[in-house]
């Protein structure tokens, strides 16, 4: 299937298409050139919301401690897909096997930050803000990122959030309103008559307020959703796909999320969650429903980005704002946690097994201990894909981890 | 009379509100009241208010008492929607009471509380427990924040959600015990790690037989317990009360209280926050006395109040037909709110709703915007009973000018700029179509206007 940008170039080429008036044709002029420069790289950020449990997910196989702390939720040797001689996948995590197989996936072990927090919601705002409490946390990490990469090249809509849930905190940012799409279908204005719109679009950009006030910030927003909106609707009706993605709810947002990329606003930030995870109780059937979830809609994501020709420009990165306890707790279930792994899935990812799995011999409050910073992979995420300076975003230097395959 | 804006003096602010003169004490003054302690009112109630102190609208709106008749049509409602399995239908059942009810800060405070002690249908499927727990936090909405927080403690539905229906001796789950001091009682950091574990213990033997309480007594821990600098063989009750003994917890709730009622943004330390905590703490954590002395304060009526609040759905749409006597088909109405961002009885996660900044994002102001674009289109969408034509001139508003200027009064917080008010005067004088369906769209733009998103 060709790219809408390729159909695009072919059709002004015959001579077919004028130029529209929403600044859609010139976005895809700029994608030519963006592509020559390299600055064409997608990010898209998966939020495992709730605690995903790494040692479930990728099993440590051959420790006879997992077994032991626990009795109930361990998942058998025999049933793992295997890594390597010590590690599995969760037997529902199919996808993920395929695509580690394929050279598509990358395995980033013992992730986490010093001084775990087991807060869901401060652990989370410390993932999305790279800051802790007592710190200015306004504005979150792709926040900061999409304010240099605007910097440098202004997008009609450099980032999105899919879903109907709050803007996630890491997209916040000073200078930028991100939109949050719930589906493509719902995101459009109902009130249809001319007068009334252009009327209501004069009202509502009218603001004498402070930039920063808060009827500014409702004014910016309001400006924000009535543009993006009708832009997306007059060049989303070209897109379908061939490609069946599950009827979930994580399919449905990556398939979102596929259309918006092909039809090519510049956007190079994506944002997707997945909430369910915090397995308290009788995880195994919750847990295990959650990653199929996960590995089935990201096959179905990687095929049809392979399809569209769009595979080695986008990277998909899956984190969650904490592991689990080692041991299982009586309700059949996992309490909060710390390491736990992040995912890269990608045609350029750097494949296979990042770092080694924590010791289930060397706890700290019952807990795994973490070897690799969070904001190693975001620095690697930065500089290596959407050449950012990752010292700018992070506010401080972190050794970026390999998370690219280097060329 | 207000100090500047980075240093706000507490002894002023929690002092009762007490105007001189007429620029102090307007239509403005009691619409801002109305809006905060309810849903916004309508043009006779901002009448009858207006002769009122600031004092006297406050003590009168704590102790409000809901008439018979919607209580008694509130529970023929519960019947009808658990005949019908009912768990998508609560939020019409809720909304029913927010739009008819005459207790209104109750209402507020019961919203309030189901966000602090959220508990969410999504996961708890039976409606009978939900409505348990709700009718448990309208009861102490304003009463004795102790004894609430033991009932919901104890409250089913509130042990399933948070998956400590079946708490052991042998590793005991740590979940309830966390949020009850994180999110419940004393915010987040101010406990260690280790008092986490210490009070999870003290619930052991905790469990939901039957959808009932129960404690088993095989199942709970009676080892000497650490929790906070107190040892003892605490059980699960003894192990609440240490915790609403720290000073930490009558703070803690008073400045969340505060963010609710009087502003989003802009107000902050400690110190402003401390006179109403020593308070409530002396009061015996007594709610009542505390959103009073909130809501009747100078604080209340400043300009660090005024229009710093960003209107929940809830109080965008409740308070749009509340405040035009408008009334609707209950459930399509119920259901839209979902795409706002607030569905009652179903808050995304046990932290409740955020508010703030977070209600606003591209697809709920559309979502916003769509909603008033529906509920206005729809014919059984009525005001005071009839057409919205007849309701204006039943009001006695002449022409489109005194139209938009009484809106503004009604629904505003901030006075309309002068191009929007010009904007729809002329969309009523000379826009296309029939003017009743001219007035409906010209109200459904301006209740999408950024402004109207401020409360």
């Amino acid at each position: 299937m060709l790219s809408n940008r390729r159909e695009f170039l072919q059709l002004a080429a015959a001579g077919a298409v004028t130029l529209g008036a929403q600044g859609l044709a010139p976005a895809f002029l700029r994608a030519a050139a963006r592509e020559a420069s390299g600055q064409n790289n997608v990010l898209v950020v998966i939020q495992m919301s709730g605690g995903n449990d790494g040692l479930n997910t990728v099993v440590p196989f051959a420790e006879d401690r997992y077994y032991k702390a626990r009795p109930k939720l361990a998942i058998a040797k025999n049933d793992v897909l295997k890594i390597d001689k010590r590690l599995g996948f969760n037997p529902v995590l199919r996808g993920f096997a395929d695509l580690l197989e394929a050279g598509h996936l990358g395995i980033v072990q013992g992730v986490g930050y010093p001084n775990p927090n087991r807060s869901h919601f401060e652990s989370m705002d410390i993932w999305h803000t790279c800051h802790r409490r007592s710190e200015d946390r306004n504005e979150g990490w792709l926040g900061r990122t999409v304010d240099q990469l605007q910097h440098a090249e202004r997008q009609e809509i450099p980032g999105v959030h899919v879903g109907n849930d709050r803007l996630p905190l890491a997209l916040f940012s000073r200078s930028h309103r991100i939109p949050s799409i719930q589906s493509m279908d719902q995101f459009h204005l109902k009130a249809k008559e001319e007068e009334s719109m252009q009327a209501f679009r004069r009202m509502a950009s009218q603001s004498t307020d402070s930039e920063g006030s808060m009827l500014d910030f409702l004014t910016t927003s309001t400006v924000t959703a009535l543009d993006v909106s009708q832009q997306i609707q007059e060049s989303i009706k070209s897109q379908s796909t061939a490609v069946d993605y599950p009827q979930t709810g994580l399919g449905r947002k990556l398939r979102s999320i596929s259309q918006l990329i092909s039809a090519d606003f510049g956007t190079r930030i994506f944002y997707a969650e997945i909430d369910g995870f915090d397995t308290h109780a009788l995880q195994a059937a919750a847990h295990t429903g959650l990653l199929r979830e996960l590995g089935e809609a990201v096959s179905a994501f990687v095929e049809d980005l392979t399809a569209t020709g769009n595979l080695d420009r986008v990277t998909t990165v899956c984190f969650s704002e904490f592991g689990r306890r080692v041991a299982e707790n009586a309700s059949e279930g996992t309490d909060h946690g710390t390491a736990a792994p992040m995912f890269l899935i990608g045609g350029q990812v750097q494949s296979g097994l990042i770092g080694k799995h924590p010791s289930l011999d060397d706890l700290e409050q019952g807990d795994l201990k973490f070897h690799t910073d969070f904001r190693q992979v975001y620095a690697g995420l930065l500089q290596q894909w959407l050449k950012c300076d990752s010292e700018k975003v992070l506010g401080e230097h972190f050794d970026p981890v390999s998370v690219i395959r280097k060329a | 009379m207000n100090p500047a804006s980075n240093s706000i003096d507490p002894e002023w602010a929690w002092a009762p509100y007490e105007p001189t003169g007429a620029e102090d004490w307007s239509l403005a003054h009691v619409a801002h009241f109305h809006r905060r302690a309810g849903f916004g009112a309508n043009w006779q109630t901002l009448q009858e208010s207006l002769p009122l102190s600031p004092v006297t609208l406050a003590t009168q709106a704590v102790s409000q008492v809901e008439s018979a008749e919607v209580e008694s049509s509130s529970q023929a409602l519960v019947t009808s929607i658990l005949a019908a399995g009912g768990l998508n239908q609560l939020p019409a059942w809720w909304i029913h009471r927010l739009l008819q009810g005459s207790a209104t800060l109750r209402e507020k405070m019961t919203i309030f509380w189901h966000g602090h002690f959220a508990t969410s249908g999504a996961k708890v499927r039976d409606p009978q427990l939900l409505l348990r727990q709700n009718r448990l936090l309208r009861e102490h909405a304003l009463g004795d924040f102790a004894a609430m927080v033991h009932e919901v403690s104890k409250d089913p539905a509130m042990l399933m959600y948070l998956d400590s229906d079946s708490n052991r001796k042998v590793h005991p789950n740590e979940n309830f015990a966390r949020e009850l001091m994180e999110l419940f009682t004393l915010g987040e950091g101010r406990y260690s790690e280790q008092d986490i574990r210490e009070l999870a213990r003290c619930f052991t033997g905790w469990e939901v037989r039957r959808n009932e309480y129960r404690f088993n007594p095989y199942q709970h821990d009676d080892g000497t317990k650490r929790l906070f600098d107190q040892r003892g063989q605490f059980g699960g009750e003894q192990g609440v009360d240490i915790v609403l003994d720290r000073e930490d917890c009558p703070r803690f709730i008073a400045g969340k209280l505060v963010r609710y009622f009087v502003a989003d943004e802009g107000l902050s330390g400690e110190e402003l926050i401390e006179p109403l905590a020593v308070e409530f703490r002396e009061s015996g954590l007594q709610i009542a006395p505390l959103v009073q002395r909130i809501l009747s304060s100078n604080l209340f009526y400043s300009e660090h109040a005024r229009a710093r609040k960003f209107r929940s759905p809830i109080e965008f749409a409740v308070g749009f037909l509340r405040t035009l006597d408008g009334s609707t088909n209950l459930i399509g109405f119920s259901n839209s709110l979902k795409d706002l961002g607030q569905l009652l009885f179903f808050p995304p996660n046990v932290k409740g709703w955020n508010g703030g900044r977070e209600w606003i994002n591209s697809s709920t102001l559309l979502a916003r915007a769509n909603m008033m674009h529906d509920l206005l289109a729809r014919s059984e969408t009525r005001f005071g009973g009839g057409d919205l034509q007849e309701y204006c001139d039943s009001q006695g508003w002449a022409d489109p000018e005194e139209v938009v200027d009484r809106l503004s009064t009604l629904l505003l917080a901030l006075p309309l700029n002068s191009e929007a008010s010009t904007e729809l005067t002329q969309l009523l004088e000379s826009g296309s179509g029939d003017p009743e369906k001219r007035l409906r769209r010209a109200l459904a733009l301006f209740v999408s206007l950024p402004v109207y998103q401020l409360a």
